[in-house]
């Protein structure tokens, strides 16, 4: 039940946000969430070889955004956890990530929902403690009450899986509509209840190598993919969590080549 | 002259919309190639009316309240039988905001079967992004949604008096309540936005749903006595068939490019990075549509 109280100590944060004057990006969602998660501790947020962040500025699609979170040689293989945050959001806290010590990620990629003119920040935290921020500004809204795209349906919970040439890269991407809660039904005009992935778990046999609370800001069919600085080596296993069923869906790629059709 | 409708905020008197006859009693106004958030988007979307010898129906009712009041006046300016309909090809701002313009004649508003639903979604964004272009206040009593309802892929027949209009509902496509008319007395096909001239088609519901409607709308039984072509935007013709092939050019091309990039593995950013790089094309307004058409095109295709 982790998961669905984060999620509303997150909605109760709403109320706090106040509307920024159109030009500089408002930080409410921010100054709340940097007290409750890192207190008073220093934030470095210098330096795009250490750590740098992008996002189109103005996203084409506000539903599917996608979010590029670069780690430089000082970070590769020390990072503990990485969050993610969409200030003006509804559920602001896109994910909150945690590595296994000495994984050498270079890259993690996300795909989110804008729901409205925001700074999207990722908050990287080393073994030893050390915090590096970035952020970026998006220009768009909408993403979180879209309508289920072109691609919903299908096989609810299959996971597909796309490395890279190189193997230094693996995206995997979960069947699944990730409703919001703010989404209505184009069929009947009702409401759509909130309905995501919660928690997302990759194993490397029974080891977990990334662990992730994730939630609604997440685009419809969830998509994560991680770059590492040498070639992933498979089998690696995905364990995704369906908030409210809490139905697992598993899947396993097993190292070879683009995922079959 | 004409009765409250056409009394409009302003106080003055409603300059009819510029119309041109495109076949007999067949009259369109069209909108200007601009983008979606320039001064004058309210008018980019083509517009019009069919008149019978009883029944006026209009099709499309433009991008705001005023507009639509215009094209109301052009229709007062061509005749004085009544609007008995008015036809909404689908749920985007442009073709429906005007709709509010035609109710106090007590016309019967008619659309595809999850028009309704559209409307319903569309409400908040409407009010928030286009309150300046409804009467203000802004009120949801200004979104007109359908009474009358076609059925995905079937046929309802409006009789105009001597001339019968043929509604047809489409699967997802363009958008997923694309509706097209046609009449049979002058042989004019009314697309909608399931074809775009000169400007860049947009991909709001399905490419592989806009593909099969394209070669089902190329291969009609009726394409042969197609005389004229009313396009959702660009030019007005006469060559359906053509006209189709050369939006489907763009279409294909767009699916072929997005299934190679994700059959190579490359991610949706990298494949938003070529759409900006991409070459410029005649199609107008690609800057804004083509990326945007990447990133629906790739999320519906990968998974295939």
């Amino acid at each position: 039940m982790r998961c669905f109280l984060g999620l509303s100590v997150l909605l109760l944060a709403t109320p706090a946000l106040t509307l920024g004057d159109g030009l500089s990006p408002p930080e409410g969602a921010w100054v709340y969430l940097r007290s409750q998660l890192y207190s008073t501790r220093a934030i470095n947020e210098i330096g795009d070889e250490t750590m740098s962040i992008e996002a189109p500025g103005s996203t084409p699609d506000p539903s599917a955004t996608p979010v590029v979170v670069h780690f430089g040689p000082a970070l590769v293989g020390k990072l503990k956890q990485v969050r993610v945050i969409i200030d003006n959001n509804p559920s602001p806290l896109v994910t909150m990530m945690s590595l296994k010590s000495g994984l050498p990620v270079n890259e993690i990629d996300l795909r989110v929902r804008i729901d409205r003119f925001t700074s999207v920040r990722a908050i990287a935290e080393t073994g030893d403690g050390h915090l590096e921020m970035r952020s970026t500004w998006v220009n768009a809204s909408g993403g979180c009450s879209a309508p289920p795209s072109a691609a919903e349906g299908g096989m609810l919970g299959q996971i597909r899986f796309r490395p890279s040439s190189d193997r230094k890269a693996l995206q995997f991407s979960i069947r699944h509509p990730n409703n919001s809660g703010f989404q209505i039904d184009p069929r009947s005009g009702d409401s759509i209840p909130p309905h995501y992935i919660a928690h997302l778990r990759l194993l490397e046999g029974t080891e977990v190598v990334m662990e992730a609370d994730t939630g609604i800001s997440l685009s419809e069919n969830p998509t994560v993919r991680i770059a590492t600085s040498e070639p992933l080596r498979g089998p690696l296993t995905v364990e995704a969590t369906d908030a409210p069923t809490e139905a697992r869906y598993t899947g396993t790629w097993e190292g070879g080549g683009l995922a079959a059709r | 002259m004409t009765g409250g409708a056409a009394g409009g905020a302003g106080g003055g008197a409603v300059v009819p919309l510029d119309v041109e006859e495109v076949a007999p009693g067949v009259f369109v106004h069209r909108g200007k190639p601009l983008a979606l958030d320039a001064p004058g988007h309210d008018d980019i979307a083509n517009i019009g009316f069919i008149i019978g010898t009883s029944c006026v129906a209009v099709i499309d009712t433009g991008g705001s309240v005023r507009i639509g009041r215009a094209l109301h006046a052009a229709v007062k300016a061509q005749t004085s039988v009544p609007i008995c309909y008015v036809i909404n090809t689908h749920v985007h701002v442009d073709h429906v905001l005007g709709d509010a313009a035609f109710t106090d004649e007590g016309a019967v508003f008619v659309g595809h079967e999850l028009l309704g639903a559209a409307l319903a979604r569309s409400r908040d964004f409407f009010l928030q992004s286009h309150a300046a272009d409804l009467d203000a206040p802004a009120s949801a009593a200004q979104i007109i949604g359908p009474s009358r309802s076609v059925a995905i892929g079937s046929d309802m027949a409006l009789d105009l008096g001597g001339r019968a209009l043929v509604l047809h509902a489409w699967p997802r496509a363009h958008t997923d309540c694309d509706l097209t008319v046609y009449d049979a007395s002058s042989g004019t096909l009314w697309t909608g936005d399931l074809l775009f001239v000169q400007r860049t088609p947009a991909v709001d519901g399905s490419i592989k749903g806009w593909l099969a409607v394209s070669d089902a709308l190329a291969s009609l039984p009726l394409r042969a006595v197609v005389k004229h072509v009313v396009p959702g935007h660009g030019a007005p013709g006469t060559d359906l068939a053509r006209a189709l092939a050369v939006q489907r050019r763009y279409l294909q091309g767009l699916a072929d490019t997005v299934r190679a990039q994700i059959a190579r593995g490359e991610p949706l950013q990298d494949a938003l990075q070529e759409a900006r790089r991409a070459p410029r094309s005649e199609w107008l307004l690609w800057d804004a549509t083509h990326p945007r058409n990447v990133a629906r095109v790739y999320q519906e295709l990968e998974w295939e």
